[in-house]
């Protein structure tokens, strides 16, 4: 390495760049750096960088491991920006020298809080923090100190997701009183647009509630964003009662849906439901994918998801046009068809009963929130997916019943889950990892140029997985519970794998110093 | 009717009975003093010097540590009736009520910082000041404005003593009560601000204050305001340098005045004291079950 390259990697964080600057740096972001929740906007999580292979991460050892003080089960994705890592709770950031895991600065307000908070975003030197009392800040990321601190508009409740900074505007989300959206000036933090997944009083689809009230639809997984087409894609939550749909008879938009918002309005672009009128909780939180490819012959913007439902999806997403879905588990039963315009018609036979209905997949999902993962020159998407089926009971037979939900005893119907890879363009299965002991949701995934899908597991075991084969090559026990997904980032020109395993970050590369 | 006022007389009776809760010497630098003295006969033994912690007994008055007992009456009621399953005795045969509200003021005022009394003076005067002719802001950050080079004095007051402050200004030695013995069981940034000049191997120097450092690395923010992280395998030279960048003569650079207004300004920034409180568990983002 020369000493220019030294010098360079040791001058971090240009002093005010101006916006426009670093709107290009979010734009095409340097392959070292993993500047966002996602990795990059497209939400492909695929690192560029390809120093660690499938021929050598068999030799990949731990370089350090950082202990966030007082915390436990962490769900953040870290970011990593010039040799520096940021890791996030409610409340507060811990920034760390990325090479060494020594730490930096240490961002606290009070008071010290825990919970499912789920990493921090980045932009013209700003880190922003989602506090538990409803507030927003902004601090500088060479040392923490604080640029601004705004209540959040309306006195919403955040949902502790990583923000998304898109076209200079700081966008957040929550479930309470229900989901919503909003978006802020990222540089002074002034408040900007609400969108709200509850049809507008002159909205046609207030209509799809059958007269009752609309309710419900959290939106508490951050989203991927298009710049040419200057659209936010995010997905939204499952509608109230979630186990009663009697009162609500209609689709129930916007739940369960994907929506295109642009970032500067917060208006409503496009939206396609996963699931309409939901009875089991499933949600549309995967997160959207963003892909340019041939679809049939024709270069296309396409929107990739694998839903929670149980069907792999694909959007045009300059539209929302329906274009595909494939059923990626064994068993789906909580539809009866489509029709010819790709809307799913539920099948009110699997509705949660007093005495219990088993439906296929479970609540749980056949995916869930842990991110995904795709590879653009293999053209293969990997996920977490979940086989088996749920038990839905409500406790009354009255429309506002609670309840919850079971995992199905029957042969064949019990959960496990594997870490999957599906052709991206045909949805068809191409390998199979299973995830021995790991249930529920496991973590995310990320795939990586060298060939190389690092796929975490709920009990602590990280493991590193050939991307054409699904075949392991390498395994660390980092003896802690997973629910985080792993990020890459390179210093000096040395590549890092980073996994978050409760409290602790690890940082793996291959045996000796800096290249 | 005669009822009702035996009810009032009996009320009353019973809230005399009960104990003082107000302290007579808050902010009384005379009874203050005086409970100094008493402290350093009585409390010292056990609890060590100003507040720091002692041989037997812990600290009373350390930045960081959450009291037990943080109001007037409960250290009152400490002193006169001590802790009991604890080694703390009770004081009641040998001090008075009056000498044991002394100490306790002594002893809430070892706890509180700058923030509790403001220093009096111009505050808006000061603010310019530290923008203009103090030119503190081109080490430090205020409210989100300034420099990176020394430490943000948003939150100074609340944790930091007027006079620290006042030391800060003026000594080229001043001393910062860090937290002594209950040094907490955590990986934090430096609570200082030391002085490096780095050689790199092309001879390239870069001065600035350390942040962090282990027997491999070293993390520091420049005079340039940026940070910078080097392996010390690839370093030429390493300088510590003595003393600070913190300037101590502001109090010959600033008449008396100004020197007034600039303290009125830096012992009001800070949150107001407030209780502790409890750590929080956040509803789950992820999907409720």
């Amino acid at each position: 390495m020369s000493l220019k390259r030294a010098l360079l990697a040791g001058l971090l964080l240009v002093s005010a760049p101006v916006a426009a600057q670093v709107v290009d740096s979010l734009l095409k972001p340097d392959p070292k750096d993993w500047l966002t929740y996602s990795g990059q906007y497209h939400a492909q999580r695929h690192s560029p960088l390809g120093q660690i292979t499938a021929a050598n991460v068999a030799r990949l050892q731990a370089k350090w491991v950082y202990h966030m003080t007082g915390q436990k089960d962490l769900e953040a994705t870290p970011i990593v920006a010039n040799g520096v890592m940021y890791i996030s709770q409610y409340n507060r950031i811990d920034a760390i020298d990325a090479r060494s895991g020594n730490i930096i600065w240490q961002y606290q307000r009070q008071p010290v809080a825990t919970g499912a908070q789920r990493g921090t975003g980045f932009w013209n030197n700003k880190l922003y923090v989602t506090a538990n009392d409803k507030h927003l800040l902004a601090l500088d990321a060479r040392n923490g100190s604080v640029l601004w601190d705004v209540a959040v508009h309306d006195g919403l409740q955040l949902a502790g997701q990583a923000p998304l900074i898109a076209h200079g505007k700081l966008i957040v989300s929550g479930n309470q009183p229900h989901g919503y959206i909003q978006g802020y000036d990222a540089d002074t933090g002034k408040y900007l647009w609400t969108w709200s997944p509850i049809p507008a009083a002159d909205d046609p689809q207030l209509a799809s509630w059958g007269g009752q009230k609309p309710d419900g639809m959290p939106i508490w997984v951050s989203g991927s964003y298009d710049p040419e087409l200057n659209l936010i894609y995010y997905g939204t939550g499952q509608p109230e009662p979630q186990w009663a749909g009697e009162g609500r008879k209609g689709d129930n938009l916007y739940s369960d849906s994907i929506v295109a918002l642009d970032p500067g309005t917060g208006k409503l672009k496009w939206w396609y439901q996963n699931t309409p009128h939901d009875t089991h909780d499933y949600d549309s939180l995967e997160m959207p994918v963003l892909v340019d490819a041939p679809w049939k012959g024709k270069p296309r913007k396409l929107l990739l998801q694998a839903n929670r439902n149980g069907f792999y999806y694909i959007l045009d997403r300059t539209n929302g046009e329906f274009l595909q879905a494939t059923q990626f588990v064994r068993r789906v039963d909580w539809l009866k068809g489509w029709d010819d315009k790709g809307r799913p018609i539920p099948d009110p036979a699997h509705d949660p009963s007093v005495k219990g209905t088993t439906t296929c997949p479970s609540t749980a999902g056949a995916t869930n929130w842990p991110s995904p993962t795709y590879d653009p020159k293999l053209h293969l998407f990997y996920f977490v997916a979940q086989e088996g089926c749920g038990i839905n009971i409500r406790d009354t037979a009255r429309n506002y019943a609670g309840t919850g939900y079971l995992e199905s005893p029957d042969e064949g119907k019990s959960w496990q889950l594997f870490t999957r890879a599906l052709d991206a363009f045909t949805g068809k299965k191409v390998w199979d990892y299973e995830q021995v002991t790991s249930h529920h949701y496991g973590p995310g995934l990320m795939s990586t140029a060298g060939g190389v899908v690092f796929s975490p597991e709920e009990f602590g075991q990280f493991t590193a997985l050939d991307s054409k084969t699904g075949k392991v090559l390498w395994h660390f026990n980092t003896g802690d519970v997973i629910t985080a997904a792993p990020v890459s980032y390179s210093v000096d020109g040395k590549q890092y794998v980073a996994i978050i395993s409760s409290s602790n970050v690890f940082a793996f590369g291959l045996p000796g110093g800096a290249k | 009717m005669r009822r009702l006022v035996l009810i009032a007389a009996f009320a009353a009776a019973a809230s005399a009975a009960q104990a003082q809760t107000a302290n007579p010497y808050t902010n009384n630098a005379a009874a203050i003093e005086e409970g100094r003295g008493l402290y350093n006969n009585t409390c010292t033994g056990c609890h060590g010097a100003n507040g720091a912690a002692g041989e037997i007994g812990p600290g009373l008055a350390i930045p960081g540590r959450s009291y037990g007992r943080n109001s007037d009456a409960q250290i009152f009621d400490a002193i006169q009736h001590g802790i009991p399953a604890t080694v703390m005795p009770a004081h009641q045969s040998k001090l008075s009520d009056d000498q044991i509200w002394k100490i306790t003021a002594y002893v809430k005022g070892l706890r509180g910082t700058a923030i509790d009394a403001p220093s009096p003076g111009n505050v808006a005067n000061g603010e310019a000041i530290f923008w203009g002719k103090g030119d503190c802001g081109s080490c430090h950050m205020l409210g989100g404005k300034g420099s990176i080079i020394g430490p943000d004095l948003s939150n100074l007051a609340s944790l930091r003593k007027t006079n620290s402050i006042i030391d800060a200004l003026t000594k080229d030695k001043h001393r910062v009560y860090g937290p002594g013995g209950a040094q907490p069981h955590a990986l934090v940034p430096l609570p200082t601000w030391p002085v490096v000049r780095i050689t790199m191997a092309d001879g390239k120097t870069v001065r600035g204050v350390l942040r962090n450092e282990d027997s491999f690395s070293l993390q520091m923010i420049g005079l340039d305001q940026q940070l910078h992280l080097f392996e010390r395998a690839r370093l030429k030279a390493v300088v510590y340098e003595p003393g600070s960048l913190m300037p101590t003569d502001y109090d010959k650079r600033l008449s008396k005045g100004e020197f007034d207004d600039l303290l009125a300004f830096l012992t009001r920034q800070g949150n107001p004291p407030q209780a502790d409180k409890p750590q929080v568990r956040m509803p789950g983002g992820r999907d409720p079950d």
